[in-house]
Formats: structure tokens, C-alpha cells, sequence
């Protein structure tokens, strides 16, 4: 339907993101935003477990831009979906503010890196482990300035920033596999395919390299 | 649109939200550079009583929201007052150590958590986000089909939320057992984000199929005119002014008065 639409209009398919992509991304984030509200329960809950047991589903935090990815895979999308996410938890008078956002920023920014690296191309189980460790490292890098945890005990940083890594891949990378592919298999991804294709077809073009 | 119920308006929801942002940013950047902690607890205070008086939400609503601040301030420096770094050693128990040193940048974390909160909420409180969509599109050209892809979004999650209760409903006239077990948990949980996740996609698409025949993407046209006008005020001004006033009063007042009198928090 997509491409009919834009044949009718004379819209040239481009290789950017186009309005569809972003309100795609932006939603489905959203979708998480409201997720994330509610996982910071579940996150309070495993706090009495261990000390920073909660680094452990911190994950779940990264998961709106590596699923954004699998979605679109476009460029710049991962950076939008983690904005996105955190803005609806800002709008929603989260105890963090505006730092949410920065927070956001940095972390897409963290796995955006990682997907530029494979060129847009990689949906493999080990790009997006390495993306989701990529936006662990990102929030970390923050959180020296936030609230310096370079002056925590050195096994203590460790532990933490270990733990956040681990979670990061497995949460926001395997795991938003496995939801990629359930979503697959519903169909709807196939809306958003007929675009990105192209837009490959025409990365692959000698001319435009 | 403002979900916050503002029972008075005030100089800082007259300012333009482009001056907002920037002042709230500018007072984040103040905030994370202060390694004080004398000028960090006057800020956190400072800009708390500035929430309660330019937001114009109800006091004791406003008190409501002070409790995620309190959660903010216990969980970020709970963990600094037991595991950071010091040399002054108080108390010692297992894996926990606290030290003069790290109590006190643990102190300074927690003021830091509710300086932040209160000046995102400032802006926050006082800003519906079609204002502030608008604003960005016309003072600092952001391009169009961003902005309305997040306006829309916005619209659309209500949308999102009552598919959330059908699908519930649902799951129970066909006779889904209560939880029990963390596969169980897991499985519950994807039978609904899955169908959510794609009935969002399904209709985020048909929604930007419409935009984009409507033009909203604005790809074609250089000059386009903006239902909402925003505009710069004398209320931009004011609004500079008190807050830099605010934030002025924090320094001076750490300046005369310090409580701790200990400066840089930081390890060496």
C-alpha cells in the first residue's frame, strides 16, 4: 500500500528517512516509553535482591533503539527510537528529568555507532549483542559525569558496569531479536520493507559509492 | 493541551518554549559541572521552591511529585555512600564501607538527583509538547516530519493503551490461566507485546501514508506557514532573569551560609 501511495504522489524513494519511518519508530518507541515507566517497578523490586542487582534488567533500557533498528534498519533511527523513549518517560514527570533525555541521546548513540560500523547491513545475533553493549558503554560514559562512578571501589565499578553490559546484550540485543522475528512472523514488518530494500539496492549502486 | 492542570499561568508557561529549553539547559550544564556541595543543596532547594511557584500546578499535586524526586535522591546515593572511594574511614561491614568521603559525595548525588528533576519538571510543567514542537520547528528548524511524527505518536498511545485492555480482555474469555513461573511470565508478556508492537506499526504506517499525502513531511515546499505562530516575548526576558536570579541565590547563599563547608566532593 505504502509504495502505491507514494507512486501516485511522485514521491522518489530516498535513501534518508522518510515520515513514515520516523512515526513507525517514534511510536513503537513510545510503546517502550510507557514499558520503561512501568519496568521501573519491576527494576525497584530486584533492588533489595543483592546490591545492584537492578543493573541487571538495566537492559531493557536500550531495547527501543536495537528494536527501532530491526525495524527500519536505516540510519539514524536507533538514536531517534532511545529519544523518543525517554521523552514520553520526561512527559510523564519521570524523578530524572531532562537528564532522561541526554541519557537517551547518548545510548542510541552508543548502539547507533556499532550498526554504522556494520553499514546499516548486519541484523546478526553478534551485531546486536555488540550494539546492545554498545549503549551500555554509552550510558556509562554519562554516568561518569552524572554522578561519578569512576570514584566507586574499582570491583564495585566493575561489577556494576559488567553487569549493565551483560544485560544491555542480552536484554536489548537478543531478546529484541527474538521479538523481531515474533513480529515477522505477524506480517507487519513486510509494510516497512519495500523501502529499505530499495534504499539498499541503491547503497549497493556503483554510482552512488 | 497540558496534562499537568496548571491552576494559575505563569511568567514561565507565557516564555517561548525554544527560551525555556535553552535556560533549562544551560541550568543542567550549571548543575552537572557544580562539584560543591554547599552551592549543590542550595541549587536542589532553590529550584524546588521555583518548581512549586512558577509551575502553577496545585501545591500538595506538586507534593505528590516530590515523591520520585525522594526515590532519585535515595537510589542514586545509596550506592556512592557505600561503595565509593574515601580514605576517612566511619563504618565497615562486609563489602560496605563507608567513608566520610564517599557520605558526603553520596549526599551531594542526592541534591544533585532533585536539582535535576526540578528543573526538567519546570519546563516540563509548563510546556505542552504541541508548543514546543511548534517552537522547535520555527525558531530552530527542526524539520517538520520529526515534529509531527512526535505529535502524532503522542496522539496515537492512548490508542495504544486501549488495545492493551481489549487484548487483556480478550486473553481472558478464551480462558488464560493466572501466571505462574517466570516461562509462563515470559510468554504472558509476549502475547502481548507482539500483537501490540505490530497493530502500532500497522497503524502508524497508515497514519504516515496520510501525512505524507497531506504534505506534512514539508520535503516539497521550502517556505510553509505553521498554525500555531511562535513567537519571542518581553515574558522570555523575565523568564531568563528569575531563573538566572535563582540560580545566583543558590551561589550567593552557599557562599555566606554553607551548611557542610567541606567543597569538591570529588576523590582527590
Amino acid at each position: 500500500m505504502g509504495t502505491s501511495m507514494q507512486e501516485k504522489l511522485g514521491v522518489q524513494p530516498r535513501r534518508g528517512l522518510r515520515l513514515s519511518d520516523i512515526l513507525v519508530t517514534v511510536l513503537v518507541s513510545l510503546v517502550f516509553g510507557v514499558i520503561y515507566h512501568f519496568w521501573g517497578s519491576v527494576y525497584n523490586l530486584f533492588k533489595p535482591l543483592f546490591f545492584e542487582a537492578d543493573e541487571l534488567l538495566y537492559g531493557m533500557w536500550f531495547a527501543a533503539a536495537t528494536l527501532a533498528y530491526l525495524l527500519i534498519r536505516k540510519p539514524g533511527v536507533a538514536i531517534i527510537a532511545e529519544v523518543a523513549a525517554a521523552h514520553v518517560e520526561v512527559l510523564f514527570g519521570s524523578g530524572w528529568g531532562l537528564t532522561l533525555l541526554l541519557y537517551g541521546l547518548i545510548q542510541g548513540l552508543g548502539a547507533e555507532l556499532v550498526f554504522a560500523a556494520f553499514r546499516y547491513r548486519s541484523t546478526s545475533a553478534w551485531t546486536l549483542v555488540i550494539a546492545g553493549a554498545g549503549a551500555a558503554i554509552g550510558s556509562m560514559m554519562m554516568d561518569f559525569y552524572y554522578s561519578y562512578t569512576d570514584d566507586l571501589q574499582t570491583w564495585m565499578f566493575l561489577a556494576k558496569y559488567g553487569m549493565r553490559v551483560i544485560s544491555g546484550a542480552v536484554i536489548a540485543g537478543l531478546l529484541m531479536l527474538l521479538l523481531a522475528k515474533a513480529l515477522d512472523r505477524t506480517g507487519v514488518t513486510s509494510l516497512l520493507r519495500p523501502a529499505s530494500k530499495k534504499d539498499y539496492e541503491a547503497l549497493d549502486d556503483a554510482r552512488h559509492v | 493541551m497540558n496534562i499537568w492542570n496548571p491552576v494559575r499561568i505563569t511568567w514561565l508557561h507565557r516564555a517561548n518554549p525554544v527560551v525555556k529549553l535553552g535556560l533549562i539547559f544551560a541550568l543542567f550544564f550549571m548543575t552537572v559541572l557544580t562539584h560543591d556541595l554547599d552551592f549543590m543543596m542550595y541549587q536542589a532547594l532553590v529550584f524546588m521552591v521555583c518548581l512549586v511557584v512558577l509551575s502553577g500546578v496545585k501545591p500538595w499535586k506538586m507534593l505528590l511529585f516530590f515523591i520520585p524526586f525522594l526515590l532519585a535522591f535515595i537510589s542514586s546515593s545509596s550506592s556512592m555512600m557505600l561503595f565509593g572511594k574515601g580514605e576517612t574511614l566511619w563504618w565497615e561491614w562486609g563489602l560496605f564501607r563507608v567513608s566520610e568521603e564517599s557520605f558526603y559525595r553520596g549526599l551531594h548525588l542526592g541534591f544533585k538527583g532533585i536539582a535535576f528533576a526540578s528543573e526538567g519538571l519546570l519546563l516540563v510543567t509548563t510546556t505542552s509538547s504541541v508548543d514546543l514542537f511548534y517552537s522547535l520547528m520555527q525558531k530552530l528548524r527542526l524539520a517538520p516530519k520529526y515534529a509531527y511524527s512526535f505529535m502524532a505518536s503522542i496522539r496515537l498511545l492512548p490508542m495504544v493503551w486501549e488495545e492493551f485492555v481489549i487484548r487483556r480482555q480478550a486473553l481472558k474469555v478464551r480462558g488464560v490461566r493466572p501466571i505462574r513461573g517466570v516461562r509462563n511470565m515470559v510468554n504472558r508478556a509476549g502475547m502481548y507485546v507482539v500483537p501490540l508492537l505490530a497493530q502500532s506499526i500497522r497503524r502508524a504506517h497508515r497514519v504516515a501514508a496520510a501525512m505524507e499525502a497531506k504534505q506534512f513531511n514539508g520535503d516539497q515546499v521550502k517556505a510553509r506557514t505553521y498554525y500555531y505562530p511562535s513567537r519571542y516575548s518581553r515574558y522570555d526576558l523575565l523568564v531568563i532573569g528569575l531563573l538566572a536570579a535563582a540560580a545566583c541565590c543558590a551561589y550567593v547563599a552557599a557562599g555566606y551560609f554553607p551548611w557542610f563547608g567541606i567543597g569538591d566532593v570529588r576523590f582527590d
